[in-house]
């Protein structure tokens, strides 16, 4: 293939690592695809959103997608009126995320996320 | 209740470009506390809003600044659905608590991560992005 195999050897294993955890949790997987290549592979943080976001463009969800529905764990009413809005928003966000600075929304992502984490382990497990 | 659901809709998106993820992270935990779903129910909806390109918005503009890296796209999508399967595989047997607390580590992994400063930002906007947009 190409000009650096161990490259592309590594950047798929992470992948894959992504994917076990977007199909554990019904996430996308760019949360974790995102920080991989920037902290392994040396992406600048734009460079490496981009490559996620077309990481996202094929129904790289679908094996996962599969299992929930067979275990009817789908809610379809709510999933369609879901997607108009996260494509509209994600046209704005690419747009605003050319005008900030990049560390400061990432902190302010990461902090939001850190007090979900708790919040949700707390419920689950908390009593 | 359809209101909100839109809302939520276009928040979630705005953070899909912003950050460059699927926004699944933020959606489940939304659909549990705002709709009320079972962890399962939420990480499964939350799949199925992932199945159409909602990210393509966001791509343009990225694609635009050559900030997109398709050779490394093309192998992160396939590694994501290999993964995919099996994660999926895990997820559905578990008990919905357990899930649920499992998927509060993984948020609290992932901030770390997000936190963390891998190398000096580029604050230009690089021109010289060669190799970006062909693979």
């Amino acid at each position: 293939m190409g000009d650096h195999p161990m490259r592309d050897a590594g950047i798929f294993g992470a992948a894959c690592l992504c994917g076990i955890a977007s199909g554990l949790f019904g996430i996308g997987g760019g949360t974790l695809l995102v920080p991989f290549l920037a902290l392994f592979f040396a992406f600048g943080q734009h460079r490496a959103q981009g490559t996620s976001l077309i990481a996202l463009i094929p129904p790289t969800g679908a094996l996962a997608f599969y299992a929930y529905a067979k275990a009817g764990y789908i809610s379809w009413h709510t999933g369609l009126l879901l997607i108009p809005g996260v494509f509209v928003g994600g046209m704005l966000g690419g747009w605003l995320a050319k005008r900030l600075q990049p560390r400061r929304m990432r902190q302010v992502f990461a902090g939001l996320m850190l007090a979900l984490g708790v919040w949700e382990a707390a419920a689950a497990w908390g009593r | 209740m359809t209101l909100i659901v839109l809302l939520l809709g276009l928040a979630v998106g705005v953070l899909v470009g912003l950050l460059g993820i699927g926004g699944g992270v933020v959606l489940v935990p939304a659909l549990v506390y705002l709709l009320h779903m079972d962890q399962h129910l939420a990480q499964g909806t939350s799949l199925f809003i992932l199945l159409p390109p909602v990210g393509v918005g966001a791509l343009r503009e990225y694609w635009k600044q050559g900030q997109v890296d398709l050779r490394a796209g093309i192998l992160c999508a396939l590694g994501i659905l290999v993964g995919g399967y099996f994660g999926g595989l895990i997820a559905v047997p578990l008990a919905s608590r357990n899930l649920k607390g499992l998927f509060g580590c993984f948020l609290i992994l992932a901030a770390f991560l997000l936190w963390r400063k891998p190398q000096p930002e580029n604050r230009t906007m690089p021109s010289d992005s060669e190799g970006s947009a062909h693979g």
